[in-house]
């Protein structure tokens, strides 16, 4: 589980990006933006620098990074067959040939993907870019045990005791290239919807045969987008430059107006957010300090976007094991959280509250109202549960926001008559430690930023019972109710998304938060995109995949 | 390092008391001779009384809590009101998105009360609404005990150290030798970085011992045990100088056995200096405590130090710098008043010190 995980996947049809239009962004955040350009000319819009307070990545490799902060940079450095539109809203999810000269030719039982090259591919270094070099970036994300490597389980000759997934000899058979002819074929063991969503996630970005399958973000793997990495020096910062080969290769995805970006990475929000108002910095990724927020909406209003993309925060409490495999207890602790005043206090108001698990914004979203604050129903429950007076593990980030929401847990478990032991860790050991059965974490702060818009990627990748393990864990709470997991398991084969489909998935999402009060969600939480004053905020495009989207940046 | 200054500690002869002291000496012990001297030193008296006000108030958090503020140190009052003036104020103030969309920021909490609330909030919330005053006399109580109970540890282990090495010499005094250069090796805070860090993770679980890991005893051994050769080797060189002295060699020609001269002859020679020693060591290790807390390697969370308190408040210090300023007052406070009644008892208990002042 990351934090701010957000590579996109997309099972079904199309029909869901018309709901994304909640994920472009709202709030007080100023005036309309821009539209935005999938492309062609930027003529008098570039400019020589773009100076960034930014977040430190987790990696600078396309096999391995799964956060923001690297992707929101180098979706214009490295490329798949098929990638976003640069457009502000909806129509940012929206799928166009990259690398492919033109979207792919899929056969009849959905089983086979045929594409083509476009012709005169390079990379930064010079080298052509051949259609071989798409196997060799799929081979070496399972030789480096890339956090994406499951979303290629379907492809023919990865899954199985002799897949290539367990050797990692040979080739991928279901992956046929041929470099002369510049095409690659992939043949799947079992129709998906969501696979070209998948060739768009960053695992699936083109890198050269022959690339070292070990990390190589300090050593910057040649580009085939806009721009290249020029330099990454962990935790201190990244600087991009134009790809000196790239000749407008995609036009399918603009060129970028800045001619280089110097990102600075600096993790404290409030040392983030005074660099962009010194002058330092043109654009703040931090979000801004919770007590600064009011300064920064009446001093500098027109520098501020406020946006909620698709994502859930909630409090996982562990159904296997007692107190809350108990109903009772379990609907104790829902009544004792109060979801506004988290977003108050904690959040500074950045959220909106919600008994949900699936965001808002999906088609398969009905709002739930179930349960209301009332700490002294909650005793009460917890007195008729028998579990009053049971200690109760608490686990949580160390650092704030996510500290203080874990201490609110705690606090309240503690009022409604638990005792509490309050375990704070790094946020770098966290999602581990929480994921192993062995921890026994009964209650614990989470949250899920989409991989792609879906009800699969929340409900089965979460919080299905059948796929509950001993490590990595994704679902901490081991939520299992059998009855669910078979709804799940029977949506999943199912592609087309209809209004029946869509009110099956609001009953999982019911079920699931109100009548087994399995988890509990309490916020969809805002965040901030911050300027300098040399910025132009008519050029600001927002896209519901690739956040702020400086390419299309522009200055005063 | 305030353990510095012990280094200066001398032994004192009768003759040169007799000459330091002003008035008759005749038939007082060393102690009273020492505590005419304190009563006299009205500033490290004043610092006495400001010490033992601070370990009151702390000592006194739980009455405060219940009857004052009417509410615990780690009560979290997100979404609730106060009365003020006869008016509800929000103890955090609220935001969110109005119906129309529209961003609202909230999440000030409120500022110092003083008397304005009935006792309420007298230094302000924090950002989960949490009582400051409250969690600033509990956070206190928490870096006493801790300053407290690991200057005790390190002080009965240094002393036993120090006694052993000294006394037998050999190869007793070079394995406890080394074992100071060792712990000496790293610096202090770096140390105990990296073991309260460790610690504070899952618990010291050995030697039949089980802390768990946010138990106020892991900072308290963590402080106690960098600290040990600070005090044991001033200790020990002292040791080795009275282990020479006549006073000993006749307690051992009367056959004394060894553990009668450490305790009976040696320790009561060196008590002056470890009292001393022990009141500054205290001020060091609350420093320390605040230290080790503020990076997460001390007290754990909800549980307050001051530590902790100006890490909570560092991130609000331009719009609500009480929240910082008001432990680390506390801080400077406490240490000070160590600090300076520590000089005011060396003077005392060491005259000669008291002389080159003087000049």
């Amino acid at each position: 589980m990351t934090k701010r995980s957000r590579s996109i996947r997309f099972v079904g049809a199309l029909v869901l990006v018309s709901a994304l239009a909640f994920l472009a962004g709202c709030g007080g955040g100023g005036n309309k933006s821009s539209s935005g350009s999938s492309g062609g000319s930027n003529e008098g819009k570039t400019y020589p620098l773009l100076r960034v307070v930014w977040d430190a990545p987790d990696y600078m490799d396309p096999a391995l990074y799964y956060t923001v902060a690297a992707y929101q940079l180098t979706n214009y450095v490295w490329e798949g067959l098929v990638g976003y539109k640069h457009e502000n809203g909806p129509g940012g999810a929206t799928l166009v040939p990259y690398l492919a000269e033109k979207m792919p030719t899929i056969s009849a039982d959905g089983k086979n993907y045929k594409f083509t090259l476009r012709d005169g591919l390079k990379y930064s270094n010079g080298n052509a870019v051949k259609a071989s070099d798409f196997r060799c970036t799929i081979e070496r994300d399972f030789k480096m045990d890339s956090p994406g490597v499951g979303f290629y389980s379907d492809i023919t000759g990865v899954s199985g005791s002799s897949g290539y997934a367990e050797t990692k000899k040979g080739h991928i058979s279901g992956i046929i290239t041929n470099d002369a002819n510049r095409t690659v074929e992939i043949k799947l063991d079992s129709p998906r919807g969501d696979f070209l969503y998948i060739l768009a996630m960053e695992f699936s970005h083109f890198v050269p045969c022959g690339t070292p399958a070990s990390d190589q973000s300090t050593h910057p793997i040649p580009a085939t987008g806009p721009y290249m990495v020029q330099s990454y020096r962990p935790n201190r910062s990244i600087t991009m430059v134009r790809n000196p080969n790239y000749n407008d290769q995609i036009p399918t995805m603009p060129t970028g107006n800045p001619d280089k970006v110097e990102a600075t990475i600096i993790t404290d929000p409030v040392a983030a957010y005074q660099r962009v108002i010194s002058g330092q910095a043109d654009y703040d990724y931090q979000p801004v300090p919770t007590d600064r927020l009011p300064e920064a909406q009446s001093k500098y209003k027109e520098q501020l976007r406020i946006y909620t993309n698709a994502n859930t925060y909630y409090y996982a409490i562990n159904n296997r094991i007692p107190p809350f495999n108990n109903i009772q207890a379990r609907k104790a602790a829902q009544m004792a959280i109060d979801p506004q005043a988290i977003i108050s206090g904690i959040y500074g108001g950045l959220g909106r509250p919600t008994e949900n698990f699936l965001p808002p914004g999906y088609p398969q979203y009905k709002k739930i109202d179930a349960w209301s604050f009332d700490l002294a129903k909650a005793k009460q429950l917890v007195q008729q549960s028998g579990t009053a007076g049971q200690t109760v593990d608490v686990y949580g980030p160390n650092e704030d926001p996510s500290k203080s929401t874990t201490e609110y847990l705690a606090n309240q478990l503690t009022k409604i008559g638990y005792k509490t032991k309050l375990h704070l860790l790094e946020h770098s050991v966290y999602f581990q430690t929480i994921g192993a059965q062995k921890t026994r974490a009964q209650a614990m702060f989470t949250d899920w930023y989409q991989d792609y818009p879906h009800p699969l990627d929340w409900f089965d990748v979460l919080l299905n019972g059948n796929r509950i393990t001993e490590t990595h864990n994704n679902n901490p709470g081991n939520v299992n109710v059998p009855s669910v997991n078979k709804e799940i398991d029977a949506l999943k084969k199912i592609s087309e998304i209809t209004p029946e489909v869509n009110a099956r998935w609001a009953k999982v999402d019911k079920d699931l938060m109100a009548t087994y009060a399995t988890t509990i969600p309490y916020m969809n939480r805002s965040q901030t995109d911050f300027f300098g004053t040399k910025m132009d905020m008519s050029c600001y495009v927002f896209g519901v995949v690739t956040f702020w989207d400086f390419g299309l940046s522009c200055q005063k | 390092m305030a353990t510095d200054s012990s280094t200066d500690l001398t032994l004192d002869s009768a003759a040169a008391l007799a000459a330091d002291e002003q008035g008759e000496i005749e038939g007082k012990s060393p102690w009273l001779l020492a505590w005419r001297r304190l009563r006299r030193n009205y500033v490290a008296l004043g610092f006495l009384v400001l010490f033992v006000v601070i370990v009151l108030l702390c000592a006194f958090a739980g009455t405060y809590a219940s009857q004052i503020a009417h509410t615990g140190p780690n009560d979290n009052h997100l979404g609730e009101t106060f009365t003020k003036d006869g008016k509800q104020v929000p103890v955090v103030s609220k935001g969110g998105f109005t119906t129309g969309g529209e961003f609202v920021a909230g999440g000030i909490p409120v500022g110092p009360q003083l008397w304005h609330a009935g006792g309420r909030y007298v230094f302000g919330a924090d950002n989960q609404g949490r009582d400051v005053a409250v969690r600033l006399l509990y956070g206190g109580r928490n870096s006493l005990l801790i300053g407290i109970g690991s200057a005790i540890f390190c002080m009965v282990f240094a002393l036993l150290t120090a006694l052993l090495a000294a006394y037998y010499g050999g190869w007793v005094d070079w394995l406890i030798s080394r074992v100071y250069d060792l712990i000496w090796a790293f610096p202090v805070l770096l140390l105990a970085i990296a073991l309260g860090t460790a610690l504070s993770i899952n618990g010291f679980h050995h030697l039949g011992i089980n802390l768990a890991a946010g138990s106020l005893w892991i900072p308290t051994g963590v402080i106690a045990f960098v600290l040990i050769p600070y005090v044991g080797r001033p200790l020990r060189g002292q040791i080795l100088s009275l282990r020479e002295k006549e006073f000993v060699e006749a307690a051992t020609a009367q056959g004394a056995s060894s553990v009668r001269v450490m305790v009976g002859e040696l320790l009561p020679n060196i008590a002056s200096s470890a009292l001393v020693l022990f009141t500054l060591i205290i001020a060091t290790n609350i420093i320390t405590e605040a230290g080790l807390s503020f990076l997460g390697a001390g007290v754990q969370p909800p549980n307050p130090s001051w530590g902790t308190l100006i890490a909570d408040g560092q991130s609000r210090i331009v719009t609500a710098p009480w929240l910082a300023i008001i432990p680390g007052i506390a801080i400077v406070l406490t240490v000070l008043s160590l600090n300076v009644f520590g000089d005011g008892l060396r003077d005392a208990l060491d005259p000669r010190a008291k002389v080159r002042a003087e000049r």
